[in-house]
């Protein structure tokens, strides 16, 4: 556990010392991922695939807000939904607008999820998102994880009907208009899904909130296991065919990788749970203080012992190496006050020549 | 000389500004009716279009039953129905706009609440550093 939490530490100063450097590496690589997800999925404008626009969107995208981020999403989608048919493009411009005017408007925080929700589908992850956001959202990131869920089932429908959406004639604009809604409001198995997540991630926030030993914890197993009834009690009513081994399978390695998310957001060592009372003028104050876990990392320092100047020709003939010897590592597991530190010598390797002097 | 305590305050009080800060103190200069009126007209205009929006799907979804039937159906029974789901539509969503922003405003009260502490406590510094 240690050794995990000097990782963390670790990767916190990495994070401190460059941030300004790895903000818009990451932000480059979720626009790379979205866009290029885009194109596999979609791709009907050819001249959209070129890579060398991809880039220089994400390039784009890397030091500006994550909100244009979204527009360009959302503008590249439109554009390949164009192509492929206006109508296409018609109702997916409507159901995006309808998204910013009603949702958006009110938690553009959590936006981003609606990038993050698509992704996580395509590598099988989906259940990720829901609890994920139920640990560090709020109720509201529901809100934005059913508009990701929505825009994925969008994107899936059309690139299975793309044929007949592409194929038909300009008389049967209507009729197509009317095979996009019918798809958008017709698919139970985007339904389901949709209350599963929407559920999941207020049941994960409520979990979470209370004040209990591994609140998150128990969280995570609920929210996991309230998402898989859900998603089996809709199948059984609604006949939609999930596939229960992967639904399965995708909430336990969601869970897992909502555990891994959990250490680096929330680590707090329960022994040492403190209780207070107090009073003010006001209140009374019942606190519960649960010290997060933290190590130092450890510093190795390196000391330089030089020979005094006179003999110093004579230790200089390749046997440098000698000279830096690095004296001891420290490492501090602090505890609460107690700090015990344990000392970890380097084996202290002798050398006759380098003795003599 | 360094005042140390000061620059500590000042490094908070910066953080706040250029964080969270910004849009708390935005919040915080208007009058709680003004803004929570704002939101709430921002809101009704916002639904206004989407209403517009779900409604011409509707008519399009069904555009030749629609056409068909027009002259025989009761127009002003359809407008008075379509207007109902108008009002009810839009008085749902101001609700819900008021009573978002009527708690974003109270935290936002609050918060901007200990940064103007905190600035008088500066300032209060300041004063006392001047008399000596």
């Amino acid at each position: 556990m240690s050794n995990l939490l000097e990782i963390k530490e670790v990767i916190k100063k990495f994070y401190a010392k460059y941030d300004v450097y790895v903000l818009p590496v990451l932000k480059f690589l979720l626009a790379l991922v979205v866009l290029l997800g885009i194109k596999g999925r979609l791709g009907y404008m050819t001249r959209l695939n070129n890579v060398a626009i991809i880039l220089i969107v994400s390039l784009l995208c890397s030091f500006l807000p994550v909100g244009f981020m979204i527009f360009f999403a959302a503008v590249f989608v439109l554009l390949h939904c164009y192509s492929l048919a206006m109508e296409a493009a018609l109702v997916v411009a409507c159901l995006f607008i309808l998204m910013l005017l009603l949702f958006f408007r009110f938690s553009p925080k959590e936006s981003v999820c609606v990038l993050l929700t698509p992704i996580c589908f395509a590598l099988h992850i989906p259940y990720v998102m829901p609890i994920a956001m139920g640990l560090i959202g709020t109720p509201a990131s529901a809100i934005a994880v059913a508009c990701g869920t929505v825009i994925h089932y969008l994107t899936v429908f059309i690139s299975q009907n793309a044929q007949t959406l592409g194929a038909g004639e300009a008389s049967e604009a209507v009729a197509r208009i009317r095979l996009m809604i019918d798809g958008l409001l017709g698919n139970k198995t985007m339904i389901i899904v949709v209350v599963a997540f929407i559920m999941t991630v207020a049941l994960v926030y409520l979990i979470r909130r209370l004040s209990v030993d591994h609140s998150w914890t128990i969280a995570i197993i609920a929210g996991t296991i309230s998402n898989i009834m859900i998603i089996l009690v809709g199948d059984l009513m609604y006949d939609i065919n999930v596939s229960v081994v992967a639904l399965i399978l995708g909430s336990l390695g969601a869970a897992l990788l909502v555990l891994v998310l959990q250490f680096f957001v929330f680590s707090v060592d329960y022994s040492r749970t403190e209780k207070v009372q107090f009073e003010d003028d006001e209140y009374y104050y019942y606190v519960k203080a649960v010290p997060k876990m933290a190590v130092a990392v450890s510093e190795k320092t390196v000391k330089k012992i030089n020979t005094q100047t006179g003999r110093s020709v004579h230790t200089q003939t390749g046997r440098d190496e000698h000279l830096k010897r690095p004296v001891s590592t420290e490492r501090q597991v602090r505890r609460g006050n107690s700090v015990t530190i344990g000392t970890k010598h380097q084996p202290d390797y002798r050398n006759d020549d380098y003795e003599e002097i | 000389m360094l005042n140390e305590e000061r620059v500590i305050l000042m490094t908070k009080l910066a953080a706040y500004e250029q964080n969270e800060g910004r849009k708390m103190v935005a919040v915080g200069k208007y009058f709680r009716s003004d803004y929570i009126g704002i939101q709430v007209l921002k809101s009704v205009i916002g639904s206004t279009v989407a209403f517009i929006i779900i409604f011409a799907l509707y008519i399009l979804y069904d555009l030749e039953n629609f056409m068909n039937d027009i002259y025989k159906m009761d127009l002003f029974v359809f407008a008075k129905n379509v207007l109902i789901y108008y009002a009810v539509f839009v008085v749902v969503f101001a609700v819900i706009t008021f009573f978002v922003y009527s708690y974003r405003y109270t935290k936002a009260k609050k918060s901007t609440r200990t940064y103007y502490m905190n600035l008088k406590k500066l300032a209060s510094m300041y004063d006392k550093n001047n008399n000596y």
